[in-house]
C-alpha cells in the first residue's frame, strides 16, 4: 500500500467521522456521565477495542469512536527502546503489553525513569543513545530533548490529526492531555456560578471561603507557572494573596481537593480535570462536575507526549510505534484507563467532558512549564507555600 | 581484677610512648599503587562536570556563583551540615557506647534497631515525618480538637531533625566498631586507678574512638551535603536541591557549576577538620590485639531505665513512626481507577539484596588499599588519598549517575547499563564509608604485633592475613554494612544507570510513588527495612565472631 495515498484516505474518512462524534460529545456536555449509549464497535484483527477500554461506570456509555485503528497501520515488528518519562503508574506499560500482544514479532524495552532525568540522560548520551523513542508524561522535558537537536521530525501522517498546539515543531506529539479545571459541587452551585476567567475567582463573593486547592501539588504550581507567564508576576502575586485573603482551604493533593468537594466539604477547587472523574468512577452518585474557565491559565493542557529519537536505525518502526500511540485504540486505553484528555477528535474524553477542540487553553508555549523555581519562590513570598 | 596498680600504669606509660613513635611497617608500594589507582578512577568520572561547566560563559559563571541566591543556598547547606552533625554525635556516640561497654539489656536486638534508620530512604522517611507531624497530619488532626497546634516541621529545624534522625547510624555503626576494635582491658585498668567512668572515657576510650568517630562525622555531613529528598520535602533550599531544580529545567551548565561550587565546600570541610579536627590520627599504631569478647561491661545501675528510654524514643522516632505511616498507607485503599501495569514481585527485593551485596563486596575491595595506605603512613599522599575518596560521595547522586551517561553512552558502550556499571557508580558513591570504618580499625592494629609476627618469621602476607585482617574485621563488616544499607536504598544512580528491564525495590517504590499510590509503597517499603534488618543481623552476628 502506498503511504501518502493511504493517509490521505484516513484523512479523509477522519474529518467525516470526526465531525459526527463531537456532535456526539456535545450532546453530553452537560452532565457527568454523558454519552449516548453508542457502544464502540471494534474488531481489529486479533485484538478488539475492548481489551484497550478501561471498565467503571464512566466508561460502561461510551458513545462511538473514530480515527486511525490499528489495523489501517503497518504492523510492529522488532524490538525498540522506550524511555519512559513517568509512566502513570504501570499503565503505559500496560499499553506496551497489549501491543506486544497484538504483534508477537513485536518486543519492546521500556527504561523507566522521572522525565526530566531521562531527558537529561538522552542529551548526554547523545548520538549513541540506546532509546529508539522517548514517551513522556510531560512536554517540557520532551521539548527539551527537541531543543537538543536529539529529536527527528515526524511525518505528517503521523501528526496530523492532532491539533497543532500539541506538536509546535513535529520533533515530539501529544499522546493524552490534562486539563485544568474547576471541580464544584452540584448541590452547591450550578455551572453559571462558576466564573469565566479564573482571575476572577478571589472576587466573586459566592466563592468566598468555600474554595480549596493544593498549592504543594505540581500541577498546580504548573498552573500558576502558566499564569505567571500569562499575566505577569505582579497579576500572580496578588492573584495569590487575594485567594488567601478569601481564605482557601488547602489539601495535600488534587486527588483529595476534588474528594473535599464531592464531599462538600468546600463548594469548588481547583484540580487536573482527572482527579474528579476518579472520584466519579469510584462514587457514582458523587454530587460533583467540572467546569472550565476560557483562555487563561485556568485552561491550561499539558500533555503527555512521545519522540523519535534522532539517530536511531529503527526510525521507521520508532514512528510507527508513535503512530500507534495515536489509534483509537490507544487514544481509547489513554481516555477510559488514565481518565486523560484524548488528543484526537475522534475519541471524546469520558464523563461527557468538552472534547480537546472544544476547551480553549491558553496559547502558551508548554515547554516553559518546566522553569517552576521563580513559581515557588512566588508562593514563598505570598506566604502561600 | 588481680592486676595490681603499677601493671596497670605500665600498660598506660606503654601506650603514651607508643603513640609518640613512629610506625614501623609502612604500607608495600604494590598496596599504595593499588590505592592510588583506586582515587583516580573514582574520581575520574567528575571531571565531566568541568566540560559542562566550561559551556557557561565566564561572566555569566560569575553572576551565578555570586548571586545573593547562591550565597544564601551555601550558608543554608553549611548551616545544615553543622546541625545534623551534631545531631548525629549526639545521638550516635551515646547509643553505641550503651550497646558496646554496658549491660543494656537486649543489646543485640537495640543495635539491629539502632542502626536500620539507615536504610529508610530520606525520600520515604522524610515523608512519612510529614504525614505525621505536618500542617494536614495525621499527628495535627489529631491534635487540633483540643486546641494543641505542633510547630511547623518545615525549614531548617525540620530538615536537621529528619536528616539527624535518619543519618546518626553513620556515627553509631562507626564508633561500634572502633568500640569493638578497642582493647578493653585498658579501660578496665584506668578503672583500677581510681579514674570513675565518666573521666576513664575521656581519657582512654574517646582518643582511641575518635577516628571512628570522624569518619562517621564526616559520612553524616557529606550525606546532608548531597541529600536531596529530605530537603526538598523540608522546603530548605541546599545545594543539592537547587542543583536537581537546574537539571528540572535542563540548566545544565548552572547545575555543573553549583556542583563544582559544592565541591569546594567539600574539600573546605575536608580541610577544616584535618586542621581543627577532632584529631583524627592522635590515636594511631596502639591498641588493639585482644577486644570485644571478653570486654568487662561496666553495669549502668540507675542509668539503666533512662537509658532504655533513650534508645527507645529513637527507635520510635525512626522505624515507628514511618513503619506507622507505611501501614497507614497499606491499609488506605487507594483511590480511582484500576491502577494496572505490574504487581510487587518478589524478584525486586532479590534484584536489591543481590546488587547491594556485590556492591557492598566491590567497595570494601576497593576501600582496603586506600584505608591501609592512609593509616600505614605518615605520608601527605596517604592523606590526600583518603580524602579524595568523598568527592564522590559528597557530590548529588544525579550528577555521578549523569557523568556516568555521558562516559558509558560514549566510550564504554559495552559497559552502558550493565550491572558492572551500576556497582561502579556505587563504589564511587558510597567508597568512604567503607574507607572511613575500615582505616579506623587498621589505625588500631597494633604495628608491634605486626613486629611480632615478622619476627616468627611471616612474610609481609601472611602477617597482614593472620594478624591485621581479623583485627581489622569488624571495621571491614561495619563498612560492608554501611554500603549494603546504603546501596539498598540509592535512588537516582540506580534509576539512570540500571539495565534495562532489572527492577529494584527502590526502583519499584519509585515507580508507584510517582503516579502517587503512595498505599502500594508500603509493602515495598516494609519488605525493603525488613529485608535490611535481616542482613544486619547476619553482619553483626559476624561482627561478633570476629571480634
Amino acid at each position: 500500500m502506498d503511504d501518502d495515498t493511504s493517509s490521505y484516505l484516513r484523512r479523509r474518512r477522519f474529518l467525516a467521522t470526526g465531525a459526527a462524534a463531537v456532535s456526539g460529545a456535545l450532546a453530553g456536555c452537560n452532565g457527568l456521565p454523558g454519552g449516548s449509549g453508542g457502544g464502540g464497535s471494534g474488531e481489529t484483527g486479533a485484538v478488539t477495542l475492548s481489551s484497550f477500554r478501561g471498565s467503571g461506570p464512566l466508561v460502561e456509555s461510551r458513545s462511538s469512536v473514530s480515527g486511525t485503528r490499528i489495523a489501517d497501520l503497518p504492523d510492529l515488528s522488532g524490538s525498540l527502546t522506550v524511555y519512559l518519562g513517568g509512566g502513570e503508574g504501570g499503565l503505559y506499560r500496560e499499553l506496551l503489553t497489549l501491543f506486544s500482544q497484538i504483534y508477537p514479532d513485536f518486543t519492546v524495552r521500556p527504561r523507566e525513569g522521572g522525565t526530566a532525568q531521562l531527558a537529561n540522560t538522552i542529551i548526554e548520551e547523545g548520538e549513541n543513545s540506546p532509546a529508539d523513542v522517548f514517551w513522556a508524561v510531560d512536554a517540557g522535558s520532551l521539548g527539551a530533548v527537541a531543543e537538543a537537536d536529539m529529536a527527528a521530525t515526524l511525518s505528517s501522517s503521523v501528526v496530523e490529526s492532532v491539533p497543532q498546539e500539541f506538536h509546535p515543531t513535529d520533533q515530539w506529539i501529544g499522546t493524552a492531555g490534562r486539563a485544568r479545571s474547576v471541580p464544584y459541587n452540584t448541590d452547591e452551585f450550578d455551572a453559571d456560578d462558576i466564573p469565566e476567567t479564573v482571575m476572577d475567582f478571589p472576587g466573586t463573593a459566592a466563592l468566598d471561603g468555600v474554595m480549596g486547592w493544593a498549592p504543594t501539588y505540581g500541577a498546580l504550581q504548573a498552573f500558576v507557572t502558566a499564569m505567571r507567564l500569562i499575566e505577569g508576576e505582579a497579576a500572580t502575586r496578588e492573584w495569590l494573596q487575594a485567594m488567601l485573603d478569601a481564605g482557601v482551604t488547602e489539601y495535600p493533593d488534587e486527588f483529595l481537593v476534588s474528594n473535599a468537594v464531592a464531599d462538600g466539604e468546600v463548594g469548588a477547587g481547583f484540580a487536573n480535570h482527572y482527579y474528579a472523574l476518579r472520584v466519579r468512577s469510584a462514587r457514582s452518585d458523587a454530587p460533583l462536575d467540572l467546569a472550565f474557565t476560557s483562555g487563561d491559565a485556568g485552561a491550561l493542557i499539558n500533555v503527555a507526549g512521545a519522540a523519535v529519537i534522532r539517530g536511531t536505525d529503527r526510525q521507521e518502526l520508532a514512528e510507527n510505534f508513535v503512530h500507534h500511540l495515536l489509534t483509537v485504540e490507544a487514544q481509547e486505553f489513554f481516555a477510559t484507563r488514565t481518565f486523560a484528555y484524548p488528543m484526537i477528535s475522534g475519541v471524546p474524553p469520558v464523563g461527557g467532558l468538552p472534547s480537546i477542540d472544544e476547551l480553549n487553553p491558553p496559547s502558551i508555549d508548554l515547554q516553559e512549564l518546566s522553569n517552576v523555581e521563580p513559581t515557588l519562590q512566588l508562593m514563598r513570598d505570598v506566604g502561600v507555600l | 581484677m588481680g592486676r595490681d596498680q603499677s601493671g596497670a600504669t605500665g600498660v598506660i606509660d606503654g601506650l603514651r610512648e607508643r603513640i609518640e613513635s613512629t610506625r614501623q611497617y609502612d604500607s608495600h608500594p604494590l598496596v599504595t599503587a593499588a590505592a592510588v589507582l583506586v582515587a583516580v578512577t573514582v574520581i575520574s568520572p567528575l571531571l565531566w562536570l568541568g566540560l559542562r561547566a566550561a559551556a557557561v560563559g565566564p561572566t555569566e559563571a560569575v553572576s551565578i556563583l555570586t548571586a545573593s541566591s547562591t550565597m544564601q543556598v551555601f550558608t543554608n547547606s553549611l548551616a545544615l551540615v553543622a546541625s545534623v552533625t551534631a545531631v548525629s554525635v549526639v545521638l550516635g556516640v551515646p547509643l553505641a557506647v550503651l550497646t558496646v561497654l554496658t549491660d543494656l539489656p537486649f543489646r543485640r536486638v537495640w543495635t539491629v534497631a539502632l542502626a536500620l534508620p539507615l536504610v529508610v530512604p530520606s525520600y520515604l522517611g522524610a515523608f512519612a515525618f510529614v504525614s505525621a507531624f505536618g500542617p494536614h497530619g495525621t499527628l495535627a488532626e489529631l491534635l487540633s480538637p483540643v486546641g494543641v497546634t505542633i510547630p511547623t516541621i518545615y525549614g531548617f529545624e525540620g530538615a536537621t531533625l529528619v536528616l539527624g534522625l535518619f543519618v546518626y547510624p553513620y556515627v553509631f555503626l562507626t564508633t561500634r566498631a572502633s568500640l569493638l576494635s578497642f582493647d578493653a582491658r585498658q579501660l578496665e585498668a584506668a578503672q583500677t586507678l581510681n579514674h570513675d567512668f565518666r573521666s576513664a572515657f575521656r581519657r582512654i576510650v574517646l582518643p582511641q574512638i575518635a577516628p571512628g568517630v570522624t569518619a562517621g562525622t564526616l559520612l553524616v555531613a557529606f550525606y546532608a551535603l548531597s541529600d536531596f529528598g529530605t530537603p526538598a520535602i523540608m522546603h530548605f533550599d541546599t545545594f543539592t536541591r537547587v542543583i536537581y531544580v537546574q537539571y528540572n529545567n535542563f540548566g545544565r551548565g548552572t547545575a555543573s557549576l553549583l556542583s563544582i561550587q559544592l565541591l569546594a565546600v567539600t574539600a573546605l570541610v575536608l580541610f577544616l577538620e584535618s586542621r581543627f579536627g577532632s584529631g583524627a590520627d592522635s590515636g594511631d599504631g596502639y591498641g588493639g590485639g585482644v577486644t570485644g569478647a571478653d570486654s568487662p561491661i561496666t553495669p549502668l545501675g540507675w542509668a539503666k531505665v533512662p537509658a532504655l528510654l533513650f534508645c527507645g524514643a529513637v527507635v520510635a522516632l525512626t522505624l515507628v513512626v514511618p513503619v506507622a505511616i507505611f501501614g497507614m498507607w497499606l491499609l488506605r485503599s487507594g483511590p480511582g481507577y484500576a491502577a494496572g501495569g505490574f504487581g510487587f514481585e518478589w524478584t525486586f527485593a532479590i534484584n536489591s539484596v543481590y546488587i547491594a551485596a556485590i556492591a557492598a563486596a566491590a567497595t570494601v575491595l576497593a576501600a582496603l588499599p586506600i584505608a591501609y595506605v592512609s593509616a600505614r603512613s605518615d605520608s601527605r599522599v596517604g592523606r590526600l588519598l583518603e580524602r579524595s575518596t568523598y568527592v564522590g560521595y559528597a557530590v548529588p547522586g544525579i550528577v555521578l549517575a549523569l557523568a556516568l551517561v555521558f562516559l558509558g553512552a560514549n566510550y564504554l558502550p559495552w559497559l552502558y547499563q550493565t550491572l558492572p556499571l551500576l556497582v561502579f557508580a556505587y563504589v564511587v558513591r558510597f567508597l568512604p564509608q567503607a574507607v572511613g570504618a575500615t582505616r579506623s580499625s587498621v589505625l588500631q592494629v597494633d604495628s608491634e604485633l605486626l613486629g611480632a609476627a615478622r619476627t616468627l618469621g611471616e612474610t609481609p602476607k601472611g602477617a597482614f592475613r593472620r594478624v591485621t585482617l581479623p583485627l581489622i574485621a569488624p571495621g571491614l563488616v561495619a563498612g560492608a554494612a554501611l554500603v549494603f544499607l546504603t546501596t539498598m536504598k540509592e535512588l537516582p544512580a540506580t534509576l539512570i544507570l540500571h539495565p534495562t528491564g532489572f527492577t529494584t525495590l527502590v526502583t519499584y517504590i519509585w515507580r508507584v510513588q510517582e503516579a502517587g499510590y503512595y498505599g502500594r509503597a508500603a509493602l515495598p517499603a516494609l519488605v525493603l527495612v525488613a529485608v535490611s534488618a535481616l542482613s544486619m543481623i547476619l553482619l553483626l552476628r559476624q561482627e561478633g565472631d570476629n571480634a
